[in-house]
């Protein structure tokens, strides 16, 4: 053999050994300068092979060349396979330049193996869970884009939809058009699995969260397909941890519990002279700003998006039209309003009621629709938004509406009344449905949602239009923890009204009040205002009074009605931590709870939606029968 | 003999229909995956033609499909394709596609792999 190459090729050799050793000791992250340095290395013994006549030596060469290439384009997985490979395959080099014999054949198979079986551009598509099947009909490019969206930070979804044979073509084009707005379909697989029509994959990848894939393709079935996907993001936004709730649960306690003291503080400085009560005014003041951004921040650190139970409404929606036989639109908005997370989550069950009384009683069966004249399809849409302190979610269907008059009719059958009849939908045990189904059964109705409604501070109203259809309006506070509240006086009495059901307070004088059809009501501009007397609502003492007494009104809303609830003063405006109250006052109409404000004073806190229902419009004669 | 020619182009499709219409075998056309899928209950076929850069489906997708499909995966498949990729040929294989043919190619070759694909 050539002295001249065996020298130099003994020299590449050697340096080959040396940066096999790194590249082993760097693993999975080892420097591409380094690969490619091998990958050079290996290409110049090859030159140098071929040039002399070492077929053997430059055709291991070429093969080893080959892989090295496609390792440094990232097809090859790095591991412990490739690593052993290269060792192996350097050996058969240092041999056959030693002019001793190395199976090269042998090699070059396990070669072509490791290039064609090992998982190409593995880092990037490791991520995913993919199925066989899917991986294999790719094409290279269809490969090369899942790694681009990958690589990119994209997710990727598998959205699986069963189409009838007759027009699946122009269906699933259209389900790609408008997936191809906001993303990339990058492969469209046809199922294989038997049953009626056709059944598609497509992989897509966007930067939309499942729920918003899911309002775009609401009869498919979405499957994220990233791998820890809260790992990656950890990853990528380094700059957000995962909290324990309950931590954060006592942090705001914490700061409730700060706030009364602050309060206390505040107390203290009244009663106070001179220098003392302004430094200990001025004390306070900071201290207040300070715990005023504090809770803010541990408000916001509790805020999710109502969209985290989008997803499990349109799973649940799709699966209720399929067993309704009901052809359904499911439309989702406003998914980045945020919310208490404790809300969020107990809202969840009742606003699924909702969603499965709207399936199920409100949009009408296929045939009842076409023969009105309406899309066969019936569509349901949720919304939510923020309004004031409050958040608003809205279900509304396109359905048949409700008739006022058929519950009044039901209603009457079960001795109930009301004024307002959509009212009688939450009382305990009442159904239109003549019929009970499947779907919402009988166990639980209406009366149950608004109870769990209202324990959250919420209300629940309804506004219809028979044959174009319900809107169920849910408003809730956007947190529990802490409130602003009004503090009223009432004989003698306080009370805290939540400011999230306050609208206005007016100052009035009593010959105000008017009694008609014997409900004191104001005039408030164009309304009529029912008015509550905290007073008598409690049975705090009868009053006479005189015409030119001066009365407070504080104007609430609950949901959307309007109600003035009477007090003898308003002291001031507080922030508030209620607390639940003894079983003794427990459920009593009109209480929400307690808290101490100021001295350790306590005061009930108002629950305004039960206070107008309980003793809403009553006229003065009939006070006395109100008892705590 | 029957045989399903999946191609997108029409120029390329009546090329190939051209050359194996003097096999006395009995041609149906389909001008992408969409159509193969809706033409494929309606016929018996004794072997697929198929393309594999196509609109809406592609031509490993539909390989795949048959492949797996309980009534479909015996008929013998030709891949014809420009793809001329070690690694779209590789992939066509791991699939289980009977023959590879790269574009262009000799009339000749095509006459020999459809022949070879029926047996």
């Amino acid at each position: 053999m050539n002295d001249d190459f065996t020298g130099e090729a003994e020299e590449l050799l050697d340096a080959l050994s040396r940066d096999l050793v790194d590249f082993e000791a760097q693993g999975a992250n080892v420097r591409p300068e380094l690969i490619n340095k091998i990958f050079r290395d290996t290409h110049s013994l090859k030159g140098l092979a071929a040039m002399v006549g070492q077929r053997e030596i430059s055709e291991l060469a070429h093969a080893l060349e080959d892989m090295l290439d496609r390792l440094r384009m990232g097809k090859i997985v790095i591991g412990k396979p490739l690593i052993d490979l290269l060792y192996d395959g350097i050996d058969g080099l240092n041999r056959l330049v030693a002019g001793t014999s190395a199976d090269v054949a042998t090699l070059t198979s396990r070669i072509a193996n490791i290039a064609s079986t090992e998982t190409r551009q593995g880092s990037a598509l490791d991520e995913l869970i993919l199925e066989e099947q899917t991986r294999k009909s790719l094409t290279e490019y269809e490969e090369h884009r899942l790694i681009e969206n990958v690589r990119a930070g994209k997710q990727i979804y598998s959205v699986e939809q069963r189409f009838e044979f007759t027009d699946f073509d122009k269906k699933l084009r259209a389900l790609t058009a408008k997936l191809t707005e906001s993303g990339e379909v990058i492969s469209t697989l046809p199922s294989a699995d038997p049953g009626g029509g056709i059944g598609f994959r497509l992989l897509y990848g966007t930067a939309l969260d499942e729920a918003k894939v899911a309002a775009i393709a609401p009869q498919a079935k979405i499957t994220a397909l990233r791998k820890q996907e809260a790992e990656i993001s950890l990853k990528s936004a380094s700059a957000t941890v995962r909290v324990d709730i309950a931590k954060l649960d006592v942090v705001m306690h914490t700061i409730g519990e700060l706030l009364i003291e602050k309060n206390q503080i505040e107390a203290l400085a009244r009663s106070l002279d001179g220098r003392q009560r302004n430094a200990l005014a001025t004390v306070a003041r900071n201290l207040d700003r300070k715990l005023n951004e504090l809770q803010k921040t541990a408000i916001e650190l509790r805020m999710v998006p109502v969209g985290q139970i989008y997803t499990k409404i349109s799973r649940n929606v799709r699966k209720l039209a399929r067993e309704l036989d009901k052809d359904i639109e499911l439309v989702l908005r406003g998914e980045e309003t945020e919310l208490d997370k404790m809300l969020v989550e107990e809202i969840s069950d009742p606003l699924m009621h909702i969603i499965r009384n709207a399936l199920d009683h409100g949009i009408e069966s296929q045939e009842q629709r076409k023969a009105a004249g309406k899309d066969p399809k019936g569509r349901v849409t949720v919304v939510a938004y923020q309004q004031g302190n409050s958040v608003v979610i809205d279900v509304s269907d396109d359905g048949r509406g409700i008739d006022p008059e058929a519950i009044r009719d039901a209603a009457m059958q079960r001795g109930l009344t009301a004024a307002d009849p959509f009212e009688l939908l939450f009382a305990p045990g009442f159904s239109t449905a003549a019929e009970v189904s499947e779907i919402s059964g009988r166990g639980v109705g209406l009366d149950v949602v608004k109870k769990n409604i209202q324990e959250l501070k919420g209300s629940i109203d309804v506004i219809s239009t028979i044959g174009e259809g319900t809107t169920f309006r849910i408003m809730l506070p956007i947190t529990l923890a802490i409130i602003q509240a009004l503090i009223v006086r009432a004989s003698g009495q306080q009370f805290a009204i939540p400011l999230t059901s306050v609208e206005e307070s007016l100052r009035i004088q009593a010959r105000e009040i008017v009694t008609v059809e014997a409900r004191e009501v104001l005039a408030l501009r164009d309304l009529t205002l029912p008015l509550v007397r905290l007073a008598d609502a409690f049975s705090l003492g009868n009053h006479d009074e005189a015409p030119d007494k001066k009365l407070f009104v504080v104007v609430t809303r609950s949901g959307e009605k309007l109600a003035g609830i009477v007090v003898d003063a308003i002291i001031r405006q507080h922030e508030i931590v209620i607390k639940s109250i003894g079983e003794r006052l427990k459920g009593t109409p009109g209480i929400a709870g307690a808290t101490e404000v100021g001295k350790g004073d306590i005061v009930l806190v108002i629950d305004v939606t039960s206070l107008i229902e309980a003793f809403g419009g009553r006229a003065r004669e009939v006070r006395a029968s109100a008892h705590v | 003999m029957k045989v399903l020619v999946v191609e997108d182009s029409p120029s390329m499709r009546s090329y190939v229909t051209n050359i194996i219409e003097t096999e006395d075998v009995e041609i149906v056309e389909a001008e992408n995956g969409f159509e193969a899928l809706k033409t494929l209950p309606h016929h018996k076929f004794d072997a697929i033609l198929t393309d594999i850069n196509m609109p809406d489906i592609n031509g490993l997708e539909l390989v795949s499909f048959l492949k797996n499909h309980p009534v479909y995966k015996t008929i013998p498949i030709m891949v014809i394709s420009t793809e001329s990729t070690e690694e779209d040929r590789n992939r066509a294989a791991a699939l289980g596609v009977e023959e590879y043919l790269v574009k262009p190619f000799e009339a000749k070759e095509l006459v020999t792999k459809l022949r070879k694909l029926l047996g």
